[in-house]
Formats: C-alpha cells, structure tokens, sequence
C-alpha cells in the first residue's frame, strides 16, 4: 500500500460536475457539525477524502485524524486495533496498547470499510458508540471517548440491514449525514480535469516538466468506465509519467486496456477538441460553462439569488445580468446537468 | 490457421484512437496461430510504448480468439 501523503485541502480537486460540487459544499456545512457521517461510494471515488476534508474543516483540525480500514483485520484483532489492549491479556499481549478511539482523542476517527465488520463486533462497537466510552481488551479501566466518527462504505448499508448482514441500530447511530460519492464513470466531465491534476503531481515529483495530454488520450479516458474509479485513474496517470520519454503523454503510453475499454463505450459526446483541428467559438463555451454554473449555483442555493451569487464569488447584481445575458429563466427552469 | 481478418478485426477498435495520435498498428504477417506487427508514426520510437501496447494487445488478441498464441513485434 501506498504511504498516505500529507494532506491539504488545497489538493483536493473539485471537478466540473454539479454532483461533485454539491457534495462539496455538503462537506462544508456537515464539517461544521458533530453528528457522525457515513461516506457511501465503490472502491477508489475517495472516500477518505472526503473524511480528511471533514475533519481538516471542522474544530477538531488540529487534533488528530485516526483511519483504520477494518477489512485489514481479523474479528478479534479489529477489537484490540480499535479499543487497545492491557499488558497481558492475551498470549503475546507484552505491554500496553492504546486503541484508535484513544488515539483519536479529540479528533476525528474514520472506520473505513465498515461493511466488513462482522456482527459480534458490531454489538461492541454500538456500546463504545452509545456510552461514549471505551474499556481495553483485558482491562478495567474505563476511559472516555471524545472522537467524531465517520464511517466509511463500499457497500449499501440500508441494503446490508435488510439481509440481516448490519446491525439496524448500529445503522441509525451511524447514519446521521450520508454522503453519496458518484462513480467516476458517472461523471466523466470531471476525468479531464483529474487526469490534468494527477499528470502535473506526478511529474513534479518525478522532477520533470509536466507533459501535455494528447486529446486521443483524453477522448480514451473520458470514454473508458474506470471501475477502480480515481484511483485507477490516478495509477494510469503515474504510469504514464513514469513511462513517458517524449514529452506529451500519447496513446501509446495508455494500456491497451484502457484503450479497448474506451473503445466498446460510445463517445459521450463531452466538450474535448477532436484531434483533427476544428473551429471552436471560445465565446460559446464560455457561455456554456457560465450557465452551468449559474444553473448549478441557483440550485444548490434553491433559487436564492444572493446566496447563488455568493457562492460564486460574485455580487447579487453581476448575477442578474448575467442570468439576463445566459438567457437563463427562473431557476425552475434552469436545466442543469446531472 | 489464423485469418488476417480476425486479427485485423480485434486491432481496429483501437485504431483509430491510434490514428488520433498519429501512429498506427500494422499487422505485418499471421504464421499459423501467432501473429507479427508493427508500430507506426508517432510513438513507434518509444520504447514504453511497446511494452504498455503490445502487451495489453497481446491479451486483448488472446481474449478474443481463443487459439492466438503469440504476438510479436517487429
């Protein structure tokens, strides 16, 4: 596994598409509070992300940010990982281990892969929850728990609580503010810009200048269904960088896989250029991008101008004219893409 | 033995994305169940692209007829 590199909120990237920005300012507003999170989403689409800008956001920032992804362990030693153990509770047990809820103390705690945790340890885990305290395995001492608990999952929990696989109020304590974070393949505008973003990382720390994309290869990767999600894209974009020699990142440095991939996908017919040069009017496009986002800002804001305006970094009256200049009626009918 | 058209069936759908670029593929010749190509135009001097193409050629070619044995690039 990959050493998780320091975070900062600058290097979270915001795509273009409505859903994600949504989800971002949810991020904003639930940041704020104290109530716990369940980040929803397939394997790579970055949930821990998300739960590193939640805590990196909140009060709790400069206290400590405790993951434990609880598919790694086994029954019995999820419960040690996450509670800690005495001296000599168990055979091997030589000396003293704090639990994550302790070393999350006043910080965040993020329990990913929370779909893994089998039933048994689910009771104990409703307990710690419930009584906002924690006892050591093999110890008497009780010691309090002063975390935020997010939680993290690949799979529907609703879904798993219905089969009998989670627990139904183990569920509701967890599930105060969901989150919902999209498959990359449902929102292919964003691939461009993630792909750029990567590509540039990645040649920074290789210590080489950032190589162009071809648009051959962003037509492939805006095509292609990425069902290891951004972190599949993120993986193909160090390789190329990597592997590159000449300078601008062609076909030839994509897996084939990708390629035949994209290949059986229809074009999405997004906004990048074809390869053979074609006129675009920039004023049209700009115009495009302007009124998604307007439309987008309207309907985050629930068609309160003001607060759309703000969202935008712009003034209540600069919005007027430019709604009037869009041609964008009332928000209700404003067509957004989502 | 192998037809040309099956193999030349399976380089297509890549092609043109190839030819976006500038280069291409060019099946050189099928010898009974393995098949020798080329690569073309932009990116055919870069040794990466050998390795990251061929290779995903050769499974995609072995994927889709089950007797392929071998690609080989010339």
């Amino acid at each position: 596994m990959r050493a998780p590199a320091p975070f900062s909120i600058e290097q979270v990237v915001v795509g273009e598409s409505p859903r994600m920005r949504a989800i971002f300012d949810l991020v904003k507003v639930v940041s704020r509070s104290e109530s716990s999170v369940i980040v929803t989403g397939e394997s790579g689409t970055g949930k821990e992300v998300i739960a590193q800008m939640l805590h990196h956001l909140s009060a709790r920032r400069h206290q400590p940010f405790v993951t434990v992804s609880c598919a790694l362990f086994s029954e019995t030693l999820i419960e040690t990982e996450l509670f800690g153990h005495e001296r000599g509770a168990f055979t091997g047990a030589i000396r003293d281990k704090p639990g994550r809820f302790e070393l999350a103390a006043g910080g965040t705690l993020f329990l990913d892969d929370i779909d893994d945790v089998p039933l048994s340890m689910q009771v104990k885990l409703l307990r710690v929850l419930q009584n906002r305290q924690v006892e050591r395995v093999g110890g008497t001492r009780t010691l309090p728990v002063n975390v935020r608990v997010i939680t993290g999952t690949k799979r529907d929990l609703k879904k798993m609580v219905a089969e009998g696989k989670f627990r139904e109020d183990l569920f509701y304590r967890l599930n105060v503010l969901p989150i919902v974070l999209p498959p990359l393949r449902e929102r292919r505008e964003d691939v461009p810009v993630l792909a750029r973003h990567f590509v540039r990382r990645f040649a920074r720390d290789r210590g080489i200048d950032t190589p162009e994309i071809s648009p051959a290869v962003m037509d492939a990767f805006t095509r292609y269904s990425w069902p290891g999600n951004v972190r599949e894209l993120e993986n193909a974009c160090e390789r190329m960088v990597q592997t590159c020699s000449c300078g601008t990142v062609r076909v030839g440095c994509v897996a084939a896989s990708v390629l035949f991939g994209a290949a059986s996908n229809p074009r999405t017919g997004l906004p990048v250029p074809a390869a053979a040069p074609q006129p675009i009017s920039l004023d049209d496009r700009l115009k495009q991008v302007e009124s998604n986002l307007i439309g987008w800002a309207l309907k985050v804001a629930e068609g309160n101008k003001s607060r759309a305006a703000a969202l935008l970094n712009i003034k209540r009256s600069t919005l007027g004219d430019r709604i009037a200049r869009c041609g964008l009626a009332e928000p209700a009918d404003t067509a957004v893409e989502v | 033995m192998l037809s040309r058209a099956r193999v030349e069936s399976v380089l297509d759908r890549i092609r043109p994305m190839m030819q976006a670029d500038g280069g291409d593929i060019e099946l050189v010749e099928v010898n009974g169940n393995s098949a020798r190509v080329r690569l073309v135009g932009m990116c055919s001097a870069c040794p990466s692209a050998h390795m990251t193409l061929f290779m995903g050629v050769e499974m995609a070619l072995r994927d889709e007829i089950q007797e392929f044995e071998e690609l080989q690039v010339v």
